[in-house]
């Protein structure tokens, strides 16, 4: 029996998301628990990615995106115009969909979060940050002898593993990882799980997965979207061994999506 | 049809596109050898000076220096008697007419070219020394071959008597020919011989780097706002719209403008650099925002959030990651709007660029000409010289716009490679 926590980390209330006239979230009331891993699921288009872009502010950056309803951290409203967007991004880190490494050499792309915020004194310190972000995100071996090419010149496993180790350079206190491992194999992807295993204990994990293993491998709370709709939201072993909705059931057991 | 037909028509097509475009591009090249030829064949001969071997005597009793006169004395100096003295030597002559006709051998400026030759070479002083001087441009021609001298006398400048001078000359190995650096150093002159694009050269420089530090700078910070950080709404959909419509506005149109407020409003000085600079930015920075634009767009979004994600700030997720990824298509979009601001003519006719400046400017706020309102000058005038002249001065026009160009690949080259 997995420990659940009670403490929210996360709180969304009504929150509705427009692209333009485009409906894509309705009225998604989720909590999300302190240091445990909650897994997003659901069919593709369902408004996944919407939901956790939404956690960071990053819909911000699209034009025609309208976020209303509430979004609160640690009891904080965050969904207003006086929160400072950048220091909200510094304590929730992301990893998108689809790898993203800066053109830059690939330890430029670990070091420029930990540089922007000065979290590092001098180059040793760097050194280490660079080196234990690269060691969590199972990358290190690959790259240490290589650390000055650019990070787009690695397989996009590793750049997805080299985003991961970007975004936990800088310490945040909530992990949003888009689909993590949807370019990596099953090495990696348990390297991966492993590492997120191994963060809950300090942060707060928000993934989404296309994965129903990977779910009940590594999430202790699962919530089920569909059309923009959270439709269901429990802890893991209740959503696979015995969920409310029959549309969670469906899904769950591949019958569609 | 079946599939085998269906193959072969697909093969067919491919063939005839392949074929429609090299035979474009044959073409294409076909017209360039064509215009270099035609002006490499007629400016070629600009590049080389007929000179004539005089023996001259800097005797400073004749031209009542010290014996060891310093340069400001020299300069001071006059040079003309010793200058015709040493010139009538050089072939016996009858009365003044065939003076008149020997003296005309030579390009007007002798004396001054016999000046500046003893200026360089101070020890000559109180010796008889060789000089090559330059010769008329009439003469020039003939000896490039471009003369008619079988056209009976009336209806020749060449009179039989210098005919006579420069068969005579030649036999005895006196006519030269020489690279002719006066073609870069002098500035303009009613005498096509020592005519040069030396001040045109200069007042282009300037132009161009007025141009460069004027509408460099704005250009980057206007394309870098629209494109980051203005708001997507009405006023910068208008704004968006004009810029495309200056970029399209006749370069006459901005000349007018130049006129209008530089000239008569703000009393700038005519003809000068400066003006002619301001009104080019005005022309080039929509052809700079443009292209800046368009590389900063380039740069995908996904990159943007990517550093939004960490917590850089909007300034910061610009600056450190978009800027540098569109340099390469800033810098060549730039300098290929600089290329094209070089090879403008209209605005600085209008501004009062084609005078008819013989002082070479020393600052950007000095009459000067410019490039190509140098080939527009000297395309009207009738003699020989000047023609050769002009397509001179579009190759070396050309070299420049050239090498600009090619700059610009490399840069763009040198840039993207680095990181794909
Ligand atoms: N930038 C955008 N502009 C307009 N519509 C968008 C944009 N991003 C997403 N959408 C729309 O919002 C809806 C939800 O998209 P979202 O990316 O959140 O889906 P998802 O659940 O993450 O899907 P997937 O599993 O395929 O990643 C979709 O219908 C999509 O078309
Ligand atoms: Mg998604």
């Amino acid at each position: 029996m997995v420990m659940i926590n009670n403490k929210v980390k996360i709180k969304t209330t009504n929150l509705n998301v427009y692209y333009g006239d485009k409906q894509a979230l309705n009225d998604v009331n989720l909590e999300i628990h302190s240091k445990e891993v909650t897994a997003l699921i659901g069919p593709s288009g369902c408004g996944k990615s919407t939901y956790i872009r939404c956690i960071n502010r990053m819909n911000d950056v699209i034009d025609i995106c309208r976020v209303t309803g509430s979004i609160e951290i640690d009891g904080n409203e965050i969904n207003k115009k006086e929160i400072d967007v950048v220091s909200l991004r510094e304590k929730i880190g992301m990893v998108f969909q689809k790898p993203n490494p800066f053109p830059k050499s690939i330890y430029d792309n670990v070091s420029y979060g930990p540089n922007i915020h000065g979290l590092a004194e001098n180059k040793v310190k760097m050194d280490e940050i660079v080196e234990t972000s690269l060691k969590k995100a199972a990358l290190w071996n690959e790259v240490k002898d290589r650390l000055n090419e650019p990070g787009t010149s690695l397989s996009g496993g590793q750049q997805q593993r080299l985003c991961i180790a970007r975004a936990i350079s800088v310490n945040p206190e909530v992990i949003l990882m888009d689909e993590p491992c949807s370019a990596l194999d099953p090495i990696a992807t348990a390297k991966i799980e492993e590492l997120m295993d191994e963060l809950k204990k300090s942060y707060t994990i928000v993934i989404v997965t296309h994965s129903m293993s990977q779910a009940v491998r590594v999430s202790q709370r699962t919530g089920f979207f569909h059309l923009g709709k959270l439709i269901e939201v429990d802890t893991t072993e209740k959503i696979f061994k015995n969920p409310n909705n029959k549309m969670t059931q469906d899904y769950i057991t591949g019958r569609f999506g | 049809m079946n599939k085998d037909q269906l193959l072969k028509k697909r093969y067919r097509a491919e063939k005839r596109f392949k074929f429609y475009g090299l035979v474009s591009i044959t073409l294409a090249i076909l017209f360039v050898i064509f215009l270099v030829n035609v002006i490499f064949s007629k400016g070629r001969a600009a590049f080389q000076r007929t000179t004539i071997a005089v023996e001259v005597n800097f005797n400073t009793e004749e031209l009542e220096l010290s014996s060891n006169a310093s340069i400001e004395e020299i300069q001071d100096a006059d040079f003309y008697d010793l200058s015709i003295n040493s010139l009538l030597k050089l072939y016996k002559t009858e009365g003044a007419k065939q003076e008149k006709e020997l003296l005309r051998v030579f390009s007007p400026d002798h004396d001054i070219e016999i000046k500046n030759f003893l200026i360089k070479n101070l020890d000559n002083l109180n010796k008889n020394v060789i000089v090559n001087l330059t010769t008329s441009d009439d003469i020039d021609q003939l000896h490039k071959g471009n003369y008619p001298r079988h056209l009976p006398e009336e209806r020749r400048r060449i009179s039989d008597f210098q005919l006579l001078i420069y068969d005579q000359l030649v036999k005895e190995n006196k006519v030269n020919k020489v690279f002719n650096t006066f073609f870069f150093t002098n500035g303009d002159s009613r005498n096509p011989e020592v005519a040069g694009i030396g001040g045109s050269l200069f007042g282009s420089f300037f132009t161009i780097i007025i141009t460069l530090i004027l509408s460099f700078p704005i250009a980057i910070f206007a394309s870098i706002y629209l494109e980051e950080f203005a708001p997507k709404n009405r006023i910068t959909d208008f704004i968006e719209i004009n810029i495309n419509n200056l970029a399209a506005v006749p370069s006459i149109v901005f000349g007018l403008l130049g006129l209008g407020i530089l000239l008569g409003t703000f009393d700038l000085p005519r003809s000068t650099p400066l003006v002619a600079g301001i009104t080019l930015s005005l022309m080039t920075l929509p052809r700079i925002i443009i292209p800046c634009r368009a590389s900063l767009k380039a740069v995908p979004p996904s990159i943007r959030e990517g550093a939004l994600a960490v917590g850089a700030s909007k300034v910061q997720s610009v600056m450190h990651h978009v800027v540098p990824l569109s340099i390469p298509g800033t810098l060549s979009g730039t300098i290929i709007g600089l290329a094209q601001a070089l090879g403008e003519t209209a605005p600085l006719i209008l501004i009062g660029m084609v005078a008819f400046v013989v002082d070479i400017p020393a600052t950007p706020i000095d009459p000067s000409a410019s490039l190509p309102v140098q080939v527009y000058l000297w395309s009207e005038q009738a003699e020989r010289g000047f023609v050769e002249k002009t397509s001179a001065t579009i190759m070396v026009l050309l070299s420049f716009l050239i090498v600009m160009n090619f700059i610009a690949v490399y840069l763009r080259q040198k840039f993207e490679k680095k990181w794909s």
